[in-house]
């Protein structure tokens, strides 16, 4: 029905398509680890690598009530609800960072419990809402 | 009021220059894009203009954009 | 049947269209403004930085629908040879590379302030980075390479093989962990977004749609107009 030309080119770019979506797929695969932009407690006790003069990311959770503030050093646990580590850090932090929050910290291991961070981001999630509404749910749960 | 939505908390900078940014950024792009049509529409009307009075009409008769652009092009200028 | 898609017709309609959109432009974006920086709320962690997003979010989606149209064009205009698809693919092609690079700029922006850095490197950051060069080679590809039949093909194949990264951009939040956070707005699903806060951000992808309408129609119609000058030549 299709004229062959038509056919042809359609061939040609279904094997160029294929191809580079094989090839893509593992650069991804082998890139894996480097893409996550952060490791999470879980990852870091289930990794065999954790070299201490490595510069890696944590991420997860601002534990509720881990926040220790002592002069310029903060201290603070970020937890994945599975798995904690401890972390140290003396800087200013965002403004987004708060208890029961989103973070990441980049800096170096002491060893899997302990982390010394040179860099602290906040993680923002996805909701969106009014202060107002805040209020009125954080009243519901109670 | 007005104190409060340019300083927005500490973040009106942040705000701002975001919005203004892309304003800005849009209306000139919006400019060049409407100069470039502005100048084809002219060199399209230059050139039927040129064209001989035999040829000028069959353009006209047979292309509604040239109809179009021409009688566009000798309204505004 | 067909005599719609012929550029003559079409250039007709794409005068009414672009003299509805000015009629209506202004007081759409004097209201999508006035909601998007005054009337709505600031959030509740956030605070009044939450306004970057009305510009941020709705960039992003038209970059990342322009590059889905201009590659579903290429690829048919590949195969199956059709002149028009090429003229609109390359029309649209420079407000996508646009939205994209601000979708990039705003974010950075907002990064600032709410994550406390410009910029990370995370999977959704540099996929969307990937998406504006994508843009940047099918542009220039058409731009460089004088032979048209050539450039249009070369231009298909980038276009086609960039479709790959549309789903990777769209999906990243969700197979690594990004600093990015994920979709508030799901298609399937309850939406994490407030509706004082989903309004002015639907107006705001309104007036933008508009503008890239506008800008696609005046870069379209430039397109036929420049075939037809050479179509002049030929008479």
């Amino acid at each position: 029905m299709l004229p062959k030309k038509v056919k042809k080119r359609a061939a040609l770019l279904t094997a160029i398509l294929f191809s580079s979506l094989i090839a893509i797929f593992i650069i991804l695969k082998t890139l894996s680890s480097n893409i996550l932009y952060f490791k999470s407690p879980t990852d870091i006790k289930n990794s065999q690598d954790n070299s201490i003069n490595k510069k890696i990311r944590v991420g997860g959770m601002v534990k509720k009530n881990s926040l220790i503030i002592s002069g310029a050093e903060i201290k603070f646990t970020i937890t994945d609800f599975k798995n904690e580590i401890r972390v140290s850090y003396s800087g200013t932090v965002p403004n987004l960072f708060s208890e029961e929050k989103g973070v990441v910290a980049e800096g170096k291991l002491q060893d899997k419990k302990y982390f010394i961070a040179d860099r602290i981001l906040a993680k923002h999630d996805e909701n969106y809402m009014p202060p107002e509404l805040k209020e009125i749910i954080k009243k519901n749960v109670k | 009021m007005i104190n409060n939505l340019i300083y927005m908390d500490g973040y009106g900078i942040f705000v701002w220059s975001s919005f203004v940014l892309t304003f800005l950024v849009c209306a000139v792009f919006y400019y060049k894009t409407r100069k470039t049509l502005k100048k084809y529409e002219k060199e399209f009307a230059i050139e039927i203009e040129k064209l001989s009075v035999e040829r000028k009409k069959i353009a006209l008769e047979k292309s509604k954009v040239a109809s179009k652009v021409f009688s566009t092009y000798n309204k505004t200028f | 049947m067909f005599n719609f898609f012929y550029n003559s017709n079409i250039f007709i309609w794409i005068e009414r269209v672009i003299n509805f959109i000015n009629s209506i432009f202004f007081a759409l974006l004097l209201v999508a403004l006035s909601f998007a920086l005054i009337f709505s709320p600031p959030d509740y962690l956030q605070g009044d930085s939450v306004r970057i997003m009305y510009i941020h979010v709705p960039a992003a989606w038209i970059g990342l629908a322009s590059f889905t149209c201009i590659a579903l064009l290429s690829i048919l205009n590949f195969i199956f040879k059709v002149k028009n698809f090429k003229l609109i693919s390359k029309s649209i092609a420079p407000i996508g590379l646009m939205f994209t690079c601000i979708a990039l700029v705003t974010g950075s922006i907002w990064g600032q302030p709410t994550w406390g850095t410009f910029w990370a490197w995370d999977a959704r950051i540099t996929s969307m980075l990937i998406l504006a060069l994508f843009y940047f080679l099918f542009i220039l590809t058409q731009k460089l390479i004088s032979d048209e039949d050539k450039a249009n093909k070369i231009s298909s194949i980038i276009a086609a093989v960039g479709f790959i990264n549309i789903p990777i951009i769209k999906y990243s939040v969700e197979w690594w962990n990004t600093l990015h956070q994920p979709a508030s707005i799901k298609i399937t699903g309850t939406s994490t977004i407030h509706a004082s806060m989903l309004m002015p951000l639907l107006l705001m992808f309104l007036v933008l749609i508009l503008y890239c309408a506008l800008i696609f129609l005046m870069k379209y119609k430039t397109e036929i107009i420049r075939i037809k000058k050479n179509n002049l030549k030929r008479l």
